[in-house]
């Protein structure tokens, strides 16, 4: 085994027990938590991906962004956070329904023989992602501004105080 | 640059954005503007219908394969378009009670329109999965627009949570199609799973479980039967108009990109997803059908039977694999579903306007309190029946003669079924009416039903008639629309 | 170097594991962040893919960076959403959010 393979497992265990503690436990604030470290996990497998740029952005927005959000919206919220029961009725069968399905899926990705292509990334990574997110996929690039946009107008609409009648 | 000198083929996407800025941008400069906004956003979409015809019969593919134009596409851009046209004119009167923030909803009404035109389009999943969150955040935000409703709210965060979900599904089923066929284009993707030498074979059954994800995130969109729950919430506590723009404009969408990944990526497997579909269908009609007889809210009911009716259309889509008229039946039956549940829900929102009320047993005497509201309404439930000489018996001659045409006992036993279905959905369309003509209305004051709406009631009462009397230049538009996505399919 | 199934199976156990927080949870918030690990599965799945299957074309990276930039836009609309919930019923528990049948 690698000193890679090594530092794989390690994040990856990481990664899932900080998963398991955003859906299991009462305090959602804990859970929110655990959630930073889940996001901080899969930059890091980002990294051993090679993939420099996109862990950076998954600090930033996830990490930065979201998960700030996340936590305002639970202080904003506050009252809810010692609740009595934190799940649903039908949780176990959820469960059963999610385990079975985790167990599907690890069974099929592995049982598949990949077309891996075992090249080095081509040139400078970075200056190659900008090139294509400007030439190949601008439309959906600029798609995107507008979307960003409206949920600008949308968010500040709807979660806006109310205003005198 | 690529795709740049195909520039001209987007101008309806074009006017949609400009207009949409414009309204937003109005709307910033002049606090008093507000109303007039709607007939700008109305003036936008009549530009973007005139340029959209004009584009009718040309064919090209933008910005390296992200986007397609063909009449297909076309066809559905028209009918984006049409869709926002009268859901604005029915807004007019109902917003201006409802919220100050009326430039903003115009606003994002076009740029909801301007998502469709794009879904519509979508020829690569990146682009797919762009264009269909656009169209879902911006119904979000408009079903819960109204912050002083705690229904419309309600409605609101429920759809956003369902929504969310269905569509993290399909995105992880579209990262697992990208990494069975290494390519996230429809035509390459379709190369990878029909070509006999390719490596594909031993990912067969990754593929079953990554095309039920991607079909579950359009199932949710078009609110088929399992992942329909949103749709009577969301209909009974989004803003009325906005109902009706969910019933049918996202709709439509989800049916075009539905059929598009279908017919271009899938055709290798035509015979899994005839055989899954025409189940779903059939659950689909009869379960809206069942359950649309116990509402007592009509907003409810037209949910319910809207479910049915998207059964009705995924009977074309089935009947899609083998030939073209399977398409044109969805394409008759979209187009006839636009002018009628259109003016259904238009028709409410007018009641509601005049009355406050959604519930059914205040519908009883409406002939004498409003009389050309409630021969519209008869018109409606008429078509939304398939019944002649309307739209809606066209759209399901059409679907229902493209099953019967597949030729297989199965196929014939669909056809049976939604017929038999259509019998069922005169139990309570024509309730409404028994109630309406025979019973004596609580108070029988005439109701006071503003102009922008009585225009949308008749525009699409009088479109659902002349569907129904003078079929044939829709049925030559629909034909024309087909032949390009029939040469889309498998290259 | 590291097999892709493995990074493909981590991606399964988050999509699962976020999948049961989305559908089992009964606050609002904690479902949305079951629904932020699914997206983090998927880019997981999409990165892995580039970097084995792609990796002279940017499809999966270029992929990831839409569905983080659709994920903020989302999060900002969904707990603008559930604000709005909080102010009329001072509650964001899903099954106490019932003026109307779910």
């Amino acid at each position: 085994m690698t000193l890679l393979q090594i530092a794989f497992l390690i994040i990856s265990a990481v990664t899932i027990l900080a998963a398991l503690g955003v859906v299991v436990g009462r305090n959602i604030l804990r859970n929110a938590l655990a959630l930073i470290l889940a996001f901080l996990g899969v930059a890091a497998l980002y990294l051993l991906l090679e993939a420099t740029f996109l862990a950076a952005v998954q600090v930033l927005i996830y990490v930065g962004a979201i998960a700030v959000l996340i936590l305002f919206a639970i202080m904003l919220t506050e009252r809810l956070m010692k609740q009595e029961r934190a799940t649903n009725e039908q949780w176990w069968v959820v469960l059963v329904a999610s385990a079975l399905l985790a167990a599907i899926l690890i069974f099929l990705v592995g049982a598949v023989e990949w077309q891996v292509t075992p090249t080095e990334i081509g040139g400078d990574p970075i200056a190659n992602l900008g090139r294509a997110l400007l030439t190949t996929y601008v439309l959906p690039f600029e798609v995107a501004s507008l979307l960003l946009l409206m949920a600008l107008v949308g968010a500040i609409i709807i979660a806006r105080e109310r205003e005198e009648a | 640059m690529p795709g740049f000198e195909n520039l001209p083929l987007l101008s309806p996407e074009i006017t949609l954005t400009i207009f949409a800025l414009l309204v937003l941008g109005l709307d910033l400069a002049f606090k008093r503007l507000k109303d007039a906004l709607a007939y700008v956003a109305i003036g936008g979409l009549i530009l973007a219908i005139m340029l959209t015809a004009h584009l009718f019969g040309t064919q090209g593919s933008l910005f390296s394969g992200m986007l397609v134009v063909d009449s297909f596409a076309l066809y559905f851009k028209i009918i984006a378009c049409l869709t926002t046209g009268l859901v604005i004119l029915s807004s007019i009167a109902f917003m201006k009670e409802k919220t100050p923030y009326r430039g903003e909803f115009y606003g994002l009404l076009l740029l909801a329109t301007l998502a469709i035109t794009l879904l519509v389009g979508a020829s690569d999943l990146v682009m797919i999965y762009l264009s269909f969150e656009f169209v879902s955040l911006t119904c979000y935000v408009l079903v819960g627009y109204l912050r002083g409703d705690p229904k419309s709210s309600e409605a609101g965060i429920k759809y956003f949570l369902y929504g969310a979900v269905t569509s993290a599904v399909m995105l992880y089923g579209m990262s697992l199609i990208y990494g069975i066929t290494g390519s996230t284009q429809l035509t390459v993707i379709a190369d990878n799973f029909l070509s006999p030498s390719s490596p594909v074979a031993s990912t067969r059954w990754l593929i079953l479980p990554a095309v039920l994800f991607i079909l579950a995130g359009f199932g949710f969109k078009i609110a088929l039967v399992p992942f329909h729950q949103w749709a009577p919430d969301a209909y009974e506590g989004a803003p009325t108009p906005i109902a009706a723009f969910l019933s049918v404009g996202p709709k439509a969408a989800g049916f075009a990109v539905l059929i598009r990944v279908l017919l271009t990526a899938l055709p290798a497997y035509q015979i899994d997803w005839i055989a899954l579909l025409s189940g779903i269908s059939l659950v689909s009609m009869t379960f809206g059908n069942l359950v649309a007889i116990q509402q007592t809210n009509i907003k409810r009911m037209l949910a319910y039977s809207s479910i049915a009716q998207v059964g009705y259309i995924l009977l074309g889509v089935v009947a899609a694999g083998p030939g073209t008229v399977g398409i044109m039946g969805v394409l008759l039956f979209i187009l006839a579903y636009l002018f009628t549940n259109l003016g259904a829900f238009v028709a409410v929102v007018a009641f509601s306007y005049a009355t406050g009320s959604d519930e059914i047993a205040d519908y009883a005497g409406l002939l004498r309190r409003a009389p050309l509201l409630a021969a519209a309404l008869v018109v409606f439930f008429m078509s939304l029946a398939g019944m002649p000489p309307t739209a809606g018996f066209l759209g399901k001659l059409f679907v229902f003669g493209a099953v019967i045409q597949m030729g297989q006992k199965v196929f014939y036993f669909l056809a049976v079924a939604g017929v038999l279905n259509s019998v069922i959905s005169l139990y309570y369309y024509f309730n409404v009416v028994r109630l309406m003509f025979f019973l004596p209305a609580k108070d029988e004051t005439s109701l006071q039903i503003p102009r922008s709406l009585v225009v949308a009631v008749a525009i699409t009462m009088a479109m659902t008639l002349v569907m129904g009397f003078y079929p044939q230049p829709f049925i030559d538009l629909a034909t024309r629309s087909v032949v390009t996505v029939a040469m889309l399919s498998p290259q | 170097m590291i097999p892709l199934s493995w990074y493909l199976t981590v991606a399964a156990i988050l999509f699962s594991l976020g999948l049961y927080g989305a559908l089992a949870r009964r606050n609002a918030i904690a479902i949305l962040m079951g629904i932020e690990l699914m997206l983090n599965a998927v880019n997981i799945n999409l990165v892995a893919f580039w970097r084995y299957i792609t990796p002279q074309e940017f499809i999966g990276q270029v992929f990831a960076i839409f569905v983080i930039t659709v994920a903020a836009a989302e999060a900002a609309i969904g707990l603008a959403l559930i604000l709005a919930i909080y102010r009329h019923r001072q509650t964001i528990n899903v099954e106490e959010i019932d003026l109307m049948k779910w």
